[in-house]
């Protein structure tokens, strides 16, 4: 038990080393995930925790939570337009707000808020029509004009005479940042306490079917049977489902983010702008983080454009021009894998004993623990949870979309 | 034709200067305020009527066909000569992030410009570098307490071909012969607390085998130089120097390097490679003589990585809570094990702060056995954000 004057996770040694150990992988599992990012780690856990379903191994090809999980901007948000995105993500806000206490570990999840700016009168619009929607989904979200903006977060430029002048925003207040590493750490460290195997650099090579059904795994580290297989893999699920003959609809883009040199706060919120391709926000040891938009091409490398972040940057700074000055120190790229409606597939596959998650485009992180628990969910029961009913992989001959290409916030 | 030279050290002096001879449309590009780079600090002259000399600005980035400067501002090129030279590698052990101790590049250029941070010196580390540094604070009125050399003299006794071929390098060894007297050799700082100063004997590998303490209120190390390579992260390498071919191109087609960049091997070699790349650069056949000089300074510089190449036993130095990053504070014990550079950094921080992994990444990448990457980043420099914003759209 933690005891109240001291916070979650204060007894835990400081270094990820001792929080799970290297096992060698058995030769079978109930479950294996495939993928040890967030999403891999959160649904193991959930599997262990509310279905009792232990036997299970998270294999992960390079190190844990090395992907997108260490690359992404660690923005948390629910407020999407449609039903079916902002049940999802209301579920994983919900869940975001008591994981502290519910892994035991600090993962700085700080709710500061989080500002979308509106630059046109269709962005208004458009802005306003989701405060509405939000707000008859229960989700906290409101509409506030540019003197509300400034209130929110004093180093905005609000002044009209700019090439992307702030009309307003949408505001939820609930929404905020966590630490990544810390999120992967707690869900990887409590998962591995319940018996889930956690094993690194250990590539799947092929899937095994037999009669319609999944039976195995082949890995660079031998063969390894499985009564059910979970792919979890971004973009790289598409290379993993055609082994098993499906054809996944995604594209993958590199998605490019950099840090400043470390500041004094001056930033209290997050500010995302769609029209720019911006979004902005100051981790909690200092620097600014700041995501720009996808690179338009198709590709695995973890590196992007330099003129995206150079277009990205003149932007920004016509919203934040007190950052002019900050050094930047790093860039660096992440894959997001977009789907047709830039919304994710959860759900079953054609493949008995083979499910899906990925298409998460930007959302994956924000998407943590609501996926997880979610996707256990279908695991366990074989049958979708009614979050991720909605986003099935059947959607693209039905045409059941959900398109959130303009909650998405960055375009894709 | 234009020829855009990244710094103006001997090497990047002499390619402006021959490419300019040849016609070429030169400018040359430096961080400092007067050209001769580390070596001529301060006692460098450049002038030539084809030669726009760009003072005082750092660059950046190469993309395609220009380089992109502070300012912000861009220089297109037919050809780019890297002439950048090379930092100090320190190698950490208790005490080296504290007060009084710093890199004999840092001493020396101080030192040039009169200044030195202590009374009491000591200089260690491996390579004829310690010398001149050593006779250069001496000269300032400082007392040489000892100059170290962790590898033995007797490792040149190996290379009679190199040592032959470069005679006149003996001769240098007398301009330090006031220092000379305070040489030891198999011998290094292997911790520092306060103005006590541990110095340690050491076998062939560097793993202390005795030791005594010694006074002293400034300590200069300096084990070896790493080459300034960041604004060609593609180009290829060995043992982190870039490869160059006999016209000093590097393997990127229209990009030269020349000096440090390509090995360690003293001024004369920089300014003979600066001849050929200049050449080179500007389209012409570099002179036979200077490819022969360059041929001949080369086994030099390869014997002195020979004789002068760090051993492994300097991980030995370490305490678990030596500091090895000074940025983000990692200590030896934070780093652990990873197959690659980037979940080192990642789970450990390590070499993620302000000098970009410049002072620690190599010695995190041996102290880890996981191979060195060579930090490849879009972007060399830390640059205010402000200049990436007021960069011009792009034609289309």
């Amino acid at each position: 038990m933690t005891s109240p004057a001291q916070p979650p996770g204060a007894h835990l040694p400081e270094h990820p080393d001792f929080l799970w150990d290297n096992p060698e992988p058995k030769a079978s599992y109930d479950v294996v995930v495939v993928g040890g990012g967030g999403h891999g780690l959160a649904t193991a856990y959930y599997l262990a925790k509310v279905h009792g379903i232990t036997n299970v191994a998270v294999l992960e090809k390079g190190w844990l939570a090395g992907g997108n999980m260490a690359r992404n901007t660690t923005i948390i948000r629910s407020n999407y337009l449609w039903d079916e995105s902002s049940g999802i993500y209301e579920h994983s806000l919900k869940l975001w707000e008591g994981l502290e206490e519910d892994l035991g570990y600090p993962i700085l999840f700080d709710q500061r808020g989080v500002l979308n700016l509106a630059h046109s009168l269709q962005d208004v619009r458009d802005s306003v029509r989701r405060v509405n929607a939000n707000r008859l989904n229960g989700i906290d979200a409101e509409w506030v004009d540019p003197a509300g903006v400034k209130e929110i977060c004093p180093i905005v430029n609000i002044s009209p005479d700019v090439r992307y002048p702030v009309l307003g925003a949408t505001y939820q207040p609930r929404a905020g940042i966590a630490k990544h590493d810390y999120v992967a750490w707690g869900y990887a460290r409590a998962a591995h306490a319940m018996g889930v195997d956690l094993i690194q650099n250990c590539e799947v090579t092929g899937l095994e079917t037999s009669g319609g059904r999944i039976t195995a795994v082949q890995t660079s580290r031998g063969r390894i049977a499985a009564g059910k297989v979970a792919l979890c893999a971004a973009g790289h699920s598409s290379v993993l489902a055609k082994m098993a003959g499906i054809r996944l609809p995604l594209a993958s883009h590199p998605l490019q983010a950099l840090v400043s040199e470390l500041l004094e706060p001056v930033h209290p919120t997050v500010v995302m702008s769609n029209a720019v391709h911006v979004y902005v926000s100051q981790a909690h040891k200092g620097e600014l983080v700041m995501g720009a938009g996808i690179d338009s091409y198709n590709g695995y490398g973890q590196r992007g454009s330099f003129h995206i972040i150079e277009q990205q940057m003149s932007a920004a700074l016509e919203l934040f021009p007190v950052f002019a000055r900050a050094h930047l120190l790093r860039t660096w790229a992440g894959i997001v894998d977009v789907s047709p409606d830039a919304s994710p597939i959860v759900g079953l596959t054609p493949v008995g004993g083979l499910y899906l998650n990925c298409g998460w485009g930007t959302g994956g992180f924000k998407a943590t623990p609501g996926v997880g628990d979610c996707f256990a969910h279908t695991i366990a029961h074989d049958k979708p949870h009614p979050f991720n009913e909605p986003f099935t992989l059947e959607r693209f001959t039905t045409g059941a979309l959900v398109d959130e290409h303009g909650a998405a916030a960055v375009a894709h | 034709m234009r020829v855009v030279v990244v710094g103006a050290g001997p090497a990047g002096m002499a390619a402006a200067r021959t490419a300019a001879d040849a016609g070429a449309e030169v400018t040359m590009v430096d961080s400092e305020p007067d050209a001769g780079g580390q070596y001529l600090r301060g006692r460098a002259r450049f002038e030539h009527s084809g030669v726009t000399h760009l003072k005082n600005v750092e660059a950046w980035l190469v993309e395609g066909d220009t380089l992109h400067l502070r300012g912000p501002r861009q220089l297109r090129f037919d050809a780019l000569v890297i002439a950048t030279g090379a930092y100090d590698r320190p190698l950490p052990f208790p005490g080296w992030d504290g007060p009084g101790v710093i890199t004999a590049g840092a001493a020396q250029a101080l030192a040039k410009q009169g200044v030195t941070l202590g009374e009491r010196v000591i200089v260690s580390g491996t390579g004829p570098f310690l010398l001149p540094v050593a006779t250069a604070l001496q000269d300032l009125g400082a007392t040489i307490v000892g100059v170290y050399e962790a590898n033995s003299p007797a490792r040149w006794l190996r290379e009679p071909r190199a040592v032959l071929a470069n005679r006149h390098k003996i001769s240098e060894l007398a301009s330090y012969r006031k220092v000379l007297s305070r040489l030891e050799t198999r011998t290094a700082v292997i911790a520092k607390h306060g103005s006590r100063v541990t110095v340690a004997k050491l076998d062939r590998h560097w793993r202390p085998v005795s030791h005594r303490t010694e006074h002293a209120d400034l300590v200069c190390i300096g084990h070896g130089f790493l080459p300034r390579t960041d604004l060609v992260p593609n180009a290829k390498r060995t043992n982190d120097f870039l490869d160059v071919d006999e016209r000093q191109q590097t393997s990127v087609e229209g990009v030269y390097a020349a000096g440090e960049v390509t090995g360690i091997g003293g001024a004369d070699l920089a300014e003979a490679e600066g001849v050929v790349a200049g050449a080179a650069a500007a389209g012409l056949e570099p002179p036979a003589e200077v490819l022969d000089a360059v041929r001949r300074g080369r086994l030099f510089a390869r014997a002195l990585a020979r004789a002068h190449a760090i051993q492994p036993g300097w991980r030995t130095w370490l305490s678990p809570d030596t500091t090895v990053c000074r940025c983000e504070k990692v200590s030896l014990e934070d780093l652990a094990d990873a197959t690659g550079m980037r979940e080192l950094k990642l789970t450990s921080r390590v070499a993620m702060g302000r000098c970009q992994g410049r002072i620690c990444a190599r010695n995190a990448s041996d102290l880890t056995g996981v191979p060195f990457d060579g930090q490849r980043r879009v972007i060399a420099v830390p640059i205010p954000l402000g200049e990436l914003a007021e960069l011009p759209e792009e034609e289309s």
